[in-house]
């Protein structure tokens, strides 16, 4: 029914937009290109053997043979992708702006639209009505808490008058129907049936300013951990029934985290900040004790992303920064690239690198020069 | 048909007598008249000034340059401009020497008169900044950071902020050996409201910047119109030096061809005077010389000597078989050639006026230069040449040389005459009909517009093109620049609908063959929304809410918005400007705007130098046929008004169409495209090429009158006047061969287009013009009755 509502409601956003119609991008086929790798690129994630990577205007395209020729996919819609996740070598979904999520069951050639930012808003005025509903149920009414719901019903009725305004930034399925994805201004959505249906979780966390989330990540021994702007960094043991929050002695926005041979979490700024072993567990009262070590790097530009491969870590960032673990030391690899990485993955015997020049693929063997 | 010709030939024929009657009577009163009109207009020619305007060369009429000029106020910076580099012959940019050497380029170009001084931009201008989030907030400054110094550390700085600035391949090249100064200019000066003189301005660029900080390490490249502008006008002098060339060596022939000091002397004077008067009388009409109708007193010479030369033949014959004396050779001259030449004059004016049909302002201009040139050669060189020779004559040593000729009998004209037997006839018309068919074939592969990269007027190895090509290998953003106007209802540039359609379209755009990359406001409002938040590529993207869209443009770079907001330029930068790539980019605009063109969003075609190109190439291209179509009527009307017989007509048209389509495929093969410069070729070809076979036909015609057959008839034409057509053949190539050497490339392409037509022109007509005569004769022999 509430499939039905959406439809309905996209449809009355359409007809709105009447004169506009034809620019109406969440419903545009993503054009097709005679070289789409040189696009802007975002994100590259690996789905099996293929590698498949996502950017401007809808544009998703995979290689079979290490990121050498790329093909580009059938995308239903023409937003700015910026987030991909692949459960196995069939299987994924993307994430992207006007709250567009995509999935793929054919290892990324063929893409299908599972929810947009008009149901996004649907669904957050929706949940955050439950919650008041619940709290007023309550015997002893907490009316501070009451008091937070309202601003936030609120901003989710402003936010719907606004349209399918507000982007996702990044996805983390944990099997292959529980997933969450999360984006700009606190966004967080869960679904538990593949995809088909979604739930707006962002009034759950303690984000109370509303901060961008910018990625979700899992441990090895399965914390889950969002890092955000301004420092914000969330951890959840529970696989994200609860979370709390985790003090980081940084104040600016955090983009990438990896887990190497120890936690290391970048951002804003040339920042790499270093989480010191095991500490990053919560405490039992609840509290999160962490402690942290900031490694300073050459270099004043900010981390985007990050890979490890063969247990050495690599980082890649604004300005075509590009910087290899060397022990406690990270160095430049390879030529520094004239435009800015977005994301990195490695694939055979190459790093693969993605960002506003498109695709860049660097040999492993070339060496730290 | 005879009684209609004989009424409109009536001025021509009755003006023939009283033109007679009146110069020969009263010939002190018009030389007088003659030198004192020579006097006034050499003095008006004098004041005669380069001009090239940038609107003069691109059609007015066409739909795009319409849409430019409506919008012209509105796309200030994406005019005139010069892009002047810097570039560092070792190492990088990063040293103190450069930098300073950078720093003082920019402060001398900044002083120059004529540069818009608040949009000139290099990466020590403080209008070029970087802007950058840290955790407090949006920073950023000038890309020179304010304590610099030249040291190691204050480069390392200048190289990260020239990185976060977004200028590499901008202002700074893709390899970092180099950085640019953009020199955006003045039209008028806004103060002084005088247009800008790019003669002057190209030379102070020169002076005051290449040759003062060209070095062992630092070489600078100058691209812009401009300095092409300023390239073409230095370029001309050496064309006037080639006239001097083409002047002496016209006389050397002339005086072996006549053997008459006089008969050499006057005919140039003569032909001086029509170039005198022409350009007096283009001053006079308030019209400047730009390179185009630079090459009109060319062809106006060698049109002027031609028809000198008919006369002086003529004279000379008279006194060598009459013994008539000097007035009375002069008259008879007169008589002979008045008609013929007068014929012959007007059907080249009137071929030249068909290029009128061309809608671009510097070929109507070529077209009213060079048929005032011929209409002044009718009062110089069938006039006043007839009478000055009446006073000094041929001389003696000239009438002995004659008598001595037409004694000999030369047997080599009787070569020629074989194309008067059937045989001789057949084959020559078989062989032009293969050359035709082969003609007709290989035109195919004839391009439209230009096909060299960089300025298509200068040659491809010339200075400015190694410049351009230097630029355009180095930076992203080429000098083949072209803008597509989208226009909007006031205030509604900005919003989200607009710019998400427009990203689509530079998406599209980006796609198609040629386009190397485009750039509008909504890559402003991507930057800085990203820049908002903190850079972060994931939000480089219209974002779909008009408050974040308006905080992203409260600073828009200049030009890529008019001041209320109903037009946003998106320019387009191109790999080169061949016609094929500009089909392509405006065929691509055409499809998109079907498909999202709304009553409030539309993608208007187009500014910038190659979509001017394109909206030539679409004129040419239509005009071509057109204006070929317009010059044979004309000139077919013209003899057959003359000559009364549609197979005259046939005669003298036939060798005209051979060379017309074997000037095509010679073009084709030569990598000459149809262009400005090369269209007008044709009909001067045609124009002047029938003159060839008016004087011969008309000989011809005199002799078959007489009652000889043709074969006869036509070795009496050849021995009386086939020497003066083979020898105006050559004075006419000898006109514009020099051409060939003109660094002005498309001065160089007319050159070798016209010596190829005035050639095959005077082949055509004295070898099929007899061979089709001859067929046509046998198949009807009533005319011969006649």
């Amino acid at each position: 029914m509430q499939r039905i509502g959406s439809s309905f409601l996209i449809l009355l956003t359409l007809l709105l937009l009447t004169p506009w119609a034809k620019a109406e991008r969440l419903e545009q086929i993503a054009l097709q290109q005679s070289s789409p790798s040189t696009a802007l690129l975002l994100t590259i994630e690996q789905a099996g053997d293929r590698l498949v990577a996502a950017g401007e205007q809808g544009i998703v395209i995979f290689s079979n043979d290490d990121g050498a020729i790329w093909q580009q996919a059938n995308v239903p819609a023409s937003v700015l992708i910026t987030g991909l996740h692949f459960f196995d070598n069939q299987k994924g979904w993307a994430v992207g702006h006007d709250g567009i999520v995509l999935a793929t069951t054919d290892g990324g050639a063929n893409w299908t639209r599972q929810l947009d930012g008009v149901v996004i808003n649907q669904l957050r005025v929706g949940a955050i009505k439950e919650e008041i509903a619940r709290f007023n149920e309550l015997t002893v009414k907490d009316e501070l808490a009451l008091e937070e719901l309202e601003f936030l019903l609120d901003d989710a009725e402003l936010a719907s008058e606004e349209g399918p305004s507000t982007p996702l930034l990044d996805l983390l399925f944990l099997d292959s129907q529980h997933g969450y994805a999360l984006g700009a201004y606190g966004l967080f959505l869960e679904t538990r049936d593949g995809g088909n249906s979604w739930a707006y979780i962002g009034h759950k966390l303690p984000n109370p300013d509303g901060f961008h989330l910018n990625k979700i990540f899992q441990t090895r021994e399965g914390t889950l951990i969002i890092i955000g702007e301004a420092g914000l960094m969330l951890s959840s043991v529970d696989l994200g029934n609860t979370w709390s929050r985790i003090n980081v002695p940084y104040e600016g926005s955090l983009f990438s985290i990896a887990e190497a041979d120890e936690l290391y979490v970048m951002g804003l700024r040339g920042t790499l900040l270093q989480v010191l072993s095991g500490e990053y567990l919560l405490g039992s009262d609840g509290s999160p004790a962490v402690g942290w070590r900031t490694i300073q790097l050459d270099i004043t530009s900010t981390i985007n992303d990050s890979a490890l491969v063969d247990g050495q870590l690599y980082l890649v960032g604004q300005d075509g920064v590009l910087l290899r673990q060397n022990g406690k030391r990270f160095e430049p690899f390879s030529k520094r690239g004239l435009r800015s990485y977005s994301a990195i993955t490695s694939s055979g015997s190459y790093l693969v690198l993605v960002g506003e020049g498109g695709v860049s693929r660097i040999a492993l063997n070339e060496g730290g020069k | 048909m005879k009684q209609l010709s004989s009424i409109l030939l009536w001025p021509i024929n009755s003006s023939q007598l009283l033109a007679e009657c009146l110069l020969f009577n009263y010939r002190k009163v018009f030389l007088l008249l003659f030198f004192i009109m020579t006097l006034g207009l050499a003095w008006q020619a004098a004041q005669i000034r380069p001009d090239a305007s940038f609107v003069k060369m691109i059609p007015a009429e066409h739909p795009y340059v319409e849409n430019y000029i409506r919008y012209q106020d509105d796309l200030s910076g994406l005019g005139n401009s010069i892009r002047v580099v810097v570039a560092a012959k070792q190492g990088d940019v990063f040293t103190r020497e450069f930098q300073s050497t950078l720093k003082d380029v920019t402060d001398e170009l900044f002083f120059i008169p004529g540069v818009d001084r608040s949009a000139l931009k290099s990466i020590w201008t403080p209008n070029v900044r970087w802007t950058e989030v840290t955790e407090e907030g949006f920073v950023g400054g000038p890309v020179i950071p304010p304590k610099y110094d030249g040291s190691d550390e204050s480069l390392e700085q200048v190289r990260k902020n020239i990185l976060r600035s977004g200028q590499v391949g901008i202002l700074v090249g893709n390899d970092f050996r180099s950085a640019m100064v953009q020199v955006p200019l003045f039209d008028k000066d806004p103060k002084t409201g005088e247009k800008l003189n790019y003669k002057e301005f190209s030379q102070l660029i020169e002076r005051l910047v290449r040759d003062k900080y060209s070095s062992e390490n630092v070489s600078i490249h100058i691209t812009g119109f401009a300095k092409v502008v300023g390239d073409l006008i230095d370029g001309a002098v050496q064309v006037a030096l080639f006239f001097a060339i083409a002047f002496i060596v016209t006389m050397v022939l002339l005086y072996l061809y006549s053997g008459s000091v006089m008969g050499t002397i006057i005919p140039l004077l003569c032909s001086l005077v029509a170039v005198i008067w022409q350009l007096g009388i283009l001053n006079l009409l308030g019209y400047g010389i730009d390179p185009y109708s630079m090459l009109v007193p060319f062809l106006v010479f060698a049109i002027a000597v031609s028809h000198g030369v008919q006369i002086v033949n003529t004279i000379t014959l008279e006194s060598a078989t009459t013994g008539a004396g000097k007035l009375q050779a002069a008259k008879h001259a007169f008589k002979t050639i008045y008609i013929p030449g007068l014929t012959a004059l007007i059907s080249d004016g009137i071929g030249f006026m068909t290029l009128m049909v061309i809608e671009i302002e510097v070929i109507q201009d070529l077209a009213v230069a060079a048929s005032l040139g011929v209409a002044v050669i009718i009062l110089t060189n069938l006039m006043l040449l007839p009478l000055l020779m009446s006073y000094v004559g041929v001389g003696r040593h000239a009438i002995a040389k004659a008598k001595r000729g037409i004694e000999k009998q030369h047997s080599r004209w009787h070569l020629l005459t074989v194309f008067t037997q059937p045989k001789g006839a057949a084959i020559a018309v078989v062989v032009a009909l293969g050359l035709a068919l082969w003609g007709g074939y290989a035109s195919k592969g004839l391009q439209i517009g230009d096909l060299d990269a960089g300025a298509p007027e200068l040659r491809p190895n010339s200075r400015y093109n190694l410049d351009n090509e230097f630029i355009t290998s180095n930076y992203s953003t080429s000098s083949d620049v072209f803008v597509v106007m989208v226009s909007t209802p006031a205030e509604y540039c900005s919003r989200y609908e607009t710019l998400a359609t427009v990203d689509r379209f530079q998406f599209y755009m980006r796609d198609i063959k040629g386009v190397q990359s485009s750039i509008s406001l909504v890559d402003v409002s991507e930057r800085v929304t990203a820049g908002l938040n903190e850079g972060s590529l994931k939000w480089r993207s219209i974002i779909r809410n008009q408050y974040v869209i308006n905080a992203s443009l409260s600073y828009v770079p200049a030009g890529l918005m008019n001041s209320d907001c109903s037009l946003l330029p998106v320019i387009i930068f191109l790999d080169d400007h061949k016609a094929e790539t500009l089909k392509g980019v405006t065929a691509a605009v055409e499809r998109f705007a079907a498909e999202y063109q709304t009553e409030s969003l539309k993608f208007n075609m187009a500014a910038g130098k190659a979509g001017f190109e394109a909206a030539t190439n679409e004129v040419i291209e239509k005009a071509q046929y057109e204006m070929l179509i317009w010059v044979y009527a004309v000139v077919s009307f013209l003899c057959l008004l003359t000559f009364r017989s549609i197979r005259t007509v046939i005669c003298i048209i036939t060798p005209l169409a051979l060379t017309s389509v074997l000037c095509q495929a010679l073009m084709a093969k030569l990598g000459i495209g149809v262009k400005v410069a090369t269209l007008p070729v044709i009909a001067l070809g045609v124009g002047i090429g029938v003159d060839y076979g008016i004087y011969i036909y008309s000989k011809l015609q005199m002799y078959l009158d007489q009652g000889h057959s043709l074969t006869k008839a036509y070795l009496e034409t050849l021995q009386s006047t086939g020497k003066s057509v083979a020898f105006t053949g050559f004075t006419l190539a000898i006109g514009v061969v020099l051409w060939t050497f003109s660094p002005i490339k498309f001065q160089a392409d007319m050159g070798v287009l016209l010596t190829f037509m005035f050639i095959w022109n005077m082949l055509g007509a004295l070898v099929l013009l007899p061979a089709i005569a001859c067929l046509l004769r046998k198949g009807g022999s009533a005319d011969v009755a006649k």
